[in-house]
């Protein structure tokens, strides 16, 4: 694979239109729960060790799936029944129809009419076998992503010195490319890991009726 | 893919954006257009607030339009993102809508009341009003800024509040004009029948003119409005309109003198609403 590296950068761009301005990663209603911003870092962590790998290894998945010809809706299918929360399926399938604008304008090519309803890990690994995005890169995009988005959505909620927050993020890429390790040679939908965080959904279902909020999730 | 290209007839309802400062009444305004149009035309609304959904609460109870038509669109804290640099959210609110309900005839967007400088994109709406009002000074139509200048449409609103805020209505509503160069102004107050109308005639007006594909969508630009002294300087690359020291009527629907493409400005159809 010799795609450049500047493709995974600009896919973790927060500049990417893709609709991501809206997103937390959980982080609004987490600190609404008790969440302190000194425990951010140890928060993404969890992440990356449970809904953010499930996320990563859906897009791999999803990957290969494509790029073998298959059928992503048992993708979707497999992703969702790893995903309890109503909101969060709810939100991740809105999250993908803003990077299937990306993709069909982008890498355009003919795309399965319900992939409307797809969620975004699923996009993300039909937009890989299209840019021929690297599997373990994919991976890393979906960490990387959930981390920058939550740090930045901090600076919103809990406003911290904004380097301090780089920092963290720093300090977790070796997270990030470990987990991306660990699901990088995943092919088969039933070979998605199925981690949950049942804290983390039911603040995103909590969320998901508060009137007063910033961020979509 | 070409969203929002109005080269020919479209085949989706029009978008109208509503901008403005926090409290200057823009969703007053909706749903005054929504009591004043919901008979004639099939309506959507989408509020873009910034911490609640105070927007959507209020247009919902104010039993103008069926409640599911009015949905809010969360912001992440950037309403003039959403509005202009990353329009998703927005846009796909604005498809869902038209899934749901349509065919529809108009979406009605309002952004978050962001500041001065904040305007819509043209890759989200076909036309957009800026709205001020009285009680926040007179002097603000002097501020300028893209919306004030280059919004389609400049509403002055609350206009029964001018005498007991100090501000004379009249000089306001003409200095709004010398800002815009003569572009449309409208003095509304929702007590005021008769100005109610002008408003609603202008959507239609712009209706119209959106269907017929004689509509471009004009970005009023972050930037202030530059002039030609020198017509052959080289920006055709500029994404937003030009102001031009004669003024930016073409009524015989022609191109700059400079030969920049016009595509994007669209002056002509644009402008078409003078004097209302």
């Amino acid at each position: 694979m010799s795609t450049s590296p500047l493709l995974l950068a600009m896919l973790g761009d927060a500049r990417l239109p893709s609709g991501g301005h809206t997103q937390s990663a959980g982080l609004e209603p987490a600190l609404r729960a008790g969440l302190t911003p000194a425990g951010v870092p140890a928060y993404l962590r969890s992440r990356l060790r449970t809904v953010t790998r499930v996320e990563a290894g859906t897009a791999v998945v999803a990957r290969a799936v494509a790029a073998g010809g298959g059928d992503l809706a048992e993708v979707e299918a497999a992703w969702a029944a790893r995903t309890p929360s109503p909101a969060l399926r709810a939100n991740g399938r809105r999250l993908g129809r803003g990077y299937l604008r990306v993709l069909q304008t982008l890498w355009p090519g003919p795309v399965d009419a319900r992939a409307r309803t797809w969620s975004r890990p699923v996009v993300l690994g039909l937009l890989a076998h299209r840019a021929a995005l690297a599997p373990a890169d994919v991976a890393r995009l979906v960490g990387y992503d959930d981390v920058q988005t939550a740090t930045a959505a901090l600076l919103k909620l809990e406003p911290q010195d904004p380097l301090l927050t780089a920092a963290w993020v720093n300090g977790l890429l070796p997270d990030i490319d470990e987990m991306a390790a660990q699901v990088a040679r995943l092919r088969t939908p039933e070979q998605i890991p199925a981690h949950g965080a049942p804290l983390i959904e039911r603040w995103a279902e909590t969320h998901d009726t508060a009137t007063e909020r910033l961020f979509s999730a | 893919m070409p969203e929002n290209t109005t080269a020919t007839a479209p085949v989706r309802a029009m978008r109208l954006g509503v901008a403005g400062p926090v409290g200057t009444g823009k969703s007053s305004l909706i749903a005054t257009l929504c009591r004043a149009l919901a008979g004639e035309l099939r309506l959507g609304v989408i509020t873009n607030d910034i911490y609640t959904d105070e927007d959507a609460r209020f247009l919902r109870s104010a039993g103008v339009l069926d409640p599911e038509r009015i949905r809010p669109v969360e912001t992440g804290a950037c309403p003039h993102t959403a509005i202009r640099d990353d329009v998703t959210a927005n846009l796909l609110a604005a498809e869902d809508m038209e899934a749901d309900f349509g065919p529809l005839d108009l979406v009605v967007i309002e952004s978050g009341g962001d500041n001065l400088t904040a305007t819509f994109s043209p890759a989200l709406v076909d036309a957009q009003l800026f709205v001020l009002d009285v009680a926040g000074g007179g002097d603000v139509v002097r501020k300028g800024g893209p919306g004030i200048a280059r919004a389609d449409l400049l509403v002055i609103n609350k206009t029964d509040l001018g005498p007991y805020v100090g501000v004379d209505v009249a000089r306001m509503a003409r200095e709004g004009r010398e800002a815009r160069e003569g572009s449309p102004v409208v003095a509304l107050s929702r007590h005021d029948e008769a100005s109610v109308r002008t408003l609603t005639d202008w959507v239609r007006d712009a209706l119209t003119r959106y269907r017929t594909g004689n509509h471009a969508p004009v970005d009023p630009g972050p930037m202030a409005p530059h002039f030609h002294a020198d017509q052959d300087a080289g920006d055709a690359g500029d994404a937003h309109p030009h102001t031009h020291a004669h003024g930016p009527t073409h009524p015989d629907g022609t191109t700059d003198a400079d030969g920049t493409a016009d595509a994007h400005h669209g002056h002509a159809p644009a402008n078409a609403g003078h004097g209302a």
